[in-house]
């Protein structure tokens, strides 16, 4: 299988904070990718490489088999609009389904009417006055609309409501399965999303942290709790990346697939051992290099 | 204690083993596609028809080309043989192991069963 | 090529912007020239006088209206546009020769509309009343020939201003327009300097093309400016 999307050591620096450091991963073609991680992980910036509107310090992105930056034919078979999107000034929601299929060649405009319907997004308003919730529909439009071989959705859920999660979901997948494309979703709501995925990526300041099959994530890590003797006793022989305790009971996430041996020894201790969901995972990676978190602390 | 219920596709492949032993979906009759099955439980397409082919590698769905994927001939039975495995696993390992922590004994456990059963009928 | 194009249609997607506000201006001028003439009128000067109609004449009004509007204009059209146009897909270079292409078409509309109005205010002889609201020495004193790269080449520069300002501030935010600000001081300050001991000759050695090179020369710098500074600029 081709990859749609590659990046290679991508390097971005902002003055003297680093975005992107060193980040490689690819999505193959037809994928429905998700990029995981918390606010300011980087899931912005990687997107805007992709989709030429930013370029990597170092390194190298190709999109499509072609560096994105500046180049016509691969701009025009890829779609994105960042989640803090500016729309020129004046502009109501006619004017972006006037001027979108200008330039998205596969523009459907049925796939908009649907939508914009669905989510009632307002006509007589200008889009500087849509709340969140709309704004996030706008771009939903846009991005599903274009029918773009490279669509890159950037936390498409804010603000949005069930029925609006709902119907994102359900057009995405219908219009995908008729007209398969490259997805990256980039979202911090992991549970909401996961099962669209069949690849996820996860970064954490700056760095690739998972990039894999979405059935292979569960093999990643697994959580160990109970006493905190027994889960110390446990957790000995793993890469500890995020533990919990409190009074007496501890809960670890540890790098790594939960073999027999591990298994047995868990139900000799007491202590309960379960595969780490894709949302343990990302908090997991997200939360390490901090302090171990005290309940007390917490709160 | 190990509470595992497997990758996306296994869940979407047990459920639909679920509405095949239930007759939802009687043997000879065509079921959802893959793509329609993705559409409904929202989830990967790619993902969902691994869970489809899951059962039709174990022979209790077959495609007919061009038509669709249709439940098989004996489909119920082969099902319902291997779910009594893991019958046991499933229900019966996590039954006594909280018996034993309450402290109920067999011959108790016997008892409560019959007693639900007259309940029921 | 093609995002060429759709960049000016981009441009365009703001009909009422681009070709209704020309004309609203033109009238809200014109109605405030009538008045003044009104005032004049009620304070003794008579229309079709001599002293009525240089005073008249003198009255810059259309152009200070139109001015604001097209550095506004310009402004908006990198500043708030540029953004979108990336997400559309245009790339930088698509999206500046599209604009610059797209002030030319702006400038030639607004230069047509001023020349018809200025046309049929002397086929009426000044609206039947002595008013002179196009037909002003800012605009060409009434010949066309004067009037048509007079306001072709203001609005030219009044768009390509506004564009490469918003072009540092795309670049460099809020540093970016107070660094051309003060650049363009420095350029003044300087060439006054080498030219203050022999201003009355020039003044004396003015002629109207200089004004046209010196449009030209602004508009260039503009254009070759905010390609400079938008070829690099990301958004964030």
């Amino acid at each position: 299988m081709t990859n749609a999307i590659e990046i290679q050591s991508a390097t971005r620096t902002f003055g003297r904070t680093t975005a992107l450091d060193g980040v490689s991963f690819a999505v193959p073609e037809g994928s429905i990718c998700g990029l995981l991680g918390r606010n300011g992980a980087g899931k912005t910036t990687i997107m805007s490489i992709i989709a030429g509107q930013d370029r990597p310090t170092s390194g190298r992105v190709e999109v499509l088999g072609h560096r994105p930056f500046e180049n016509e034919s691969v701009l025009s078979r890829i779609s994105f609009v960042r989640d803090n999107q500016r729309y020129p000034d004046n502009y109501r929601l006619g004017h972006v389904l006037r001027i979108a299929p200008e330039f998205a060649p596969n523009w459907n405009a049925d796939v908009a009417a649907e939508l914009v319907e669905g989510f009632r997004i307002p006509t007589r308003t200008d889009i500087k006055k849509f709340s969140r919730g709309q704004l996030s529909s706008v771009a939903i439009v846009l991005g599903l609309a274009s029918r773009a071989a490279v669509t890159l959705l950037d936390e498409p859920y804010l603000g949005l409501d069930v029925t609006a999660r709902a119907l994102f979901h359900d057009m995405l997948l219908r219009d995908y399965t008729a007209h398969p494309r490259t997805v990256l979703l980039s979202t911090h709501l992991i549970e909401e999303s996961e099962k669209l995925f069949d690849r996820v990526v996860v970064v954490d300041r700056g760095r690739v942290r998972v990039d894999s099959d979405v059935d292979e994530a569960r093999d990643l890590a697994f959580t160990l709790s109970g006493t905190t003797a027994a889960v110390d006793e446990l957790a000995r022989r793993h890469t500890v990346l995020r533990s919990h305790t409190v009074s007496g009971l501890k809960s670890v996430t540890v790098l790594g697939a939960a073999d027999d041996a591990v298994r047995a020894d868990a139900d000799g201790l007491g202590a309960r051992l379960a595969p780490a969901s894709l949302q343990d995972l990302v908090a997991a990676f997200g939360e390490e290099g901090s302090e171990p978190i005290e309940e007390g602390a917490r709160a | 204690m190990f509470v595992d219920k497997g990758p996306a596709f296994q869940q979407l492949a047990a459920k639909i083993a679920d509405e095949i032993v239930a007759g939802t979906y009687p043997e000879g009759t065509a079921v959802p596609s893959a793509t329609d099955f993705a559409v409904f439980h929202q989830m990967n397409p790619a993902t969902a028809s691994k869970g489809v082919n899951l059962l039709v590698e174990m022979g209790a769905l077959y495609k007919k080309r061009g038509i669709g994927m249709f439940v098989a001939a004996g489909a119920r039975d082969l099902l319902r043989s291997q779910r009594r495995e893991e019958f046991r696993k499933q229900y019966m390992e996590p039954l006594l192991r909280e018996a034993r922590v309450l402290e109920i004994d067999v011959a108790e456990l016997h008892h409560m069963i019959d007693e639900h059963e007259e309940d029921e009928t | 090529m093609s995002a060429v194009v759709s960049t000016v249609k981009l441009h365009l997607n703001q009909r009422v912007g681009t070709f209704a506000v020309p004309l609203y201006i033109a009238g809200t001028v014109a109605a405030f020239s009538v008045l003044l003439s009104l005032l004049f009128w009620r304070s003794g000067s008579l229309p079709g006088t001599a002293g009525w109609i240089q005073g008249s004449q003198s009255n810059p009004g259309i152009a200070y209206g139109l001015v604001g509007f097209l550095v506004y204009f310009g402004v908006a059209s990198v500043a708030t546009t540029f953004p979108f146009a990336l997400t559309l897909g245009a790339t930088r270079r698509s999206f500046v020769t599209g604009t610059l292409l797209w002030y030319a078409i702006t400038a030639g509309y607004i230069t047509a509309v001023l020349a018809v109005l200025t046309a049929i205010e002397l086929a009426t002889d000044h609206w039947f009343a002595g008013f002179y609201i196009f037909d002003v020495y800012i605009l060409g004193a009434g010949d066309l020939l004067r009037l048509v790269p007079i306001v072709f080449l203001g609005v030219l520069t009044a768009l390509t201003v506004g564009g490469v300002f918003a072009a540092s501030w795309v670049r460099f935010a809020a540093r970016g327009p107070q660094l051309i600000a003060a650049g363009v001081v420095v350029v003044i300050v300087t060439a006054l300097i080498v030219a203050l001991p022999a201003v009355s000759a020039i003044v004396d050695a003015f002629q109207p093309w200089w004004l046209a090179v010196a449009a030209g020369v602004v508009i260039l710098a503009s254009s070759v400016g905010s390609w400079l500074l938008l070829r690099p600029a990301i958004v964030r």
